[in-house]
């Protein structure tokens, strides 16, 4: 666990600022016109502003991006911790998990952002996304950003390592 | 003659004998498959009725208070003199509200989806059920306790403490249980509804 949280502790600021980064374009290549800003602050807090809302103090939405990330420490657990698997195929699927923990990473970030549009701004939500559109991201949110991301890393060892442990199983 | 032992580094072929025909990735992947589909089908329904209003009200809300009140009382036996207030715990010093995401709930859910997702009979189930549902309540019971200690007394970490260290605490007791319940007690399970046993083989490395 010590390893994991070292390791996590370590990427915490460079990928913060990836996520900020790659999820401003993942949300603006839906938009016409481009109007999203992802602004990453204290290191841990992202800033969603809109260039045609302005909000009180600059910005419509501010939530802590280091918790949508958090999931990894169990991951690289999990995945160091599996024993009798040579370190190769333990390397090269730890990289597959955390990939896939990435592009998982990405969708909750455009879900939130798009749950912040469709039922956090009041008046401007309810013009601008109809009942569906606000339960589809609001729910949408609410599956990725709680069981899906606690479950994630649960998920992701299942996926690689379900043969090895029934076969540990067996032989138990 | 005995049946051919599996043989560890392959998948069995289905194919007719002697064909090198190999297996689609599905089915040689279907175990994998099988429990991680019904996994996050009952993952994804019991969090969908706990969303529901109406579940969340009459069920979530009140169990939820539950462990506020269990969690004040436990405070309230090591001297913090507390008062219970629905979901919130408070006293002269901090209060902390108990949501959802802080009432185990999730880490429960998450348990049971993995074990009735697994391949064993419908008793290991049950108890698997019962156990975790105990044991993940007394680890949430420790996390809003220590939780509410370090709101008091190192008010600066609790932020952290409440996400990263008690969230990852929580999922990563309940995967242990997870192991421990497969372990002991699901391991002499009959032919799973997966797949027949026979048919095992594991992953090549």
């Amino acid at each position: 666990m010590l390893p994991a949280v070292v390791f996590w502790i370590l990427i915490t600021p460079f990928y913060n600022r990836f996520l900020s980064l790659a999820g401003e374009k993942l949300t603006r290549g839906t938009e016409f016109p481009a109007v999203t800003r992802l602004d990453l602050q204290d290191a841990h807090f992202l800033f969603v502003t809109r260039s045609d809302v302005s909000g009180k103090d600059g910005f419509v939405y501010k939530f802590r991006l280091t918790d949508v990330h958090f999931n990894l420490i169990l991951t690289v657990a999990l995945f160091l911790a599996i024993p009798a698997v040579d370190s190769s195929r333990r390397a090269e699927n730890l990289g597959w998990a955390l990939l896939i923990s990435v592009l998982f990473h990405l969708l909750v970030l455009f879900f939130v952002v798009k749950f912040v549009y469709s039922t956090q701004l009041g008046s401007w939500s309810n013009a601008h996304y109809g009942a569906f559109a606000q339960n589809f991201w609001g729910f949408g949110k609410h599956l990725l950003d709680l069981p899906f991301k606690l479950a994630l890393p649960f998920i992701l060892w299942v996926g690689f390592y379900f043969a090895d442990f029934q076969r540990n199983l067996r032989r138990a | 003659m005995s049946a051919p032992e599996p043989t560890i580094g392959t998948r069995s072929s289905k194919g007719s004998p002697g064909s090198n025909t190999p297996e689609p990735a599905w089915r040689r992947y279907r175990r994998e498959l099988g429990f991680l589909i019904f996994f996050v089908l009952i993952l994804g329904t019991s969090f969908t009725l706990i969303a529901w209003n109406p579940v969340n009200d009459q069920v979530i809300e009140p169990f939820t208070a539950a462990i506020a009140r269990a969690g004040g009382a436990v405070l309230n036996l090591i001297g913090q003199q507390t008062t219970m207030d629905g979901t919130i715990i408070r006293s002269s010093r901090f209060a902390v509200n108990i949501r959802n995401g802080c009432n185990g709930v999730e880490a429960m859910l998450i348990f049971f989806a993995a074990v009735l997702a697994f391949p064993a009979t419908w008793r290991s189930r049950f108890l698997g059920v019962a156990f975790g549902f105990v044991a993940i309540q007394l680890v949430n019971l420790i996390r809003v306790v220590a939780l509410f200690l370090t709101g008091v007394y190192l008010p600066r970490l609790f932020d952290s403490s409440h996400t990263v260290v008690w969230q990852t605490l929580v999922i990563l007791a309940g995967v242990l249980l997870w192991i421990l319940w497969a372990s002991r007690f699901a391991n002499a399970a009959p032919a799973s509804p997966l797949g027949s046993d026979d048919s095992y083989r594991t992953r090549s490395a």
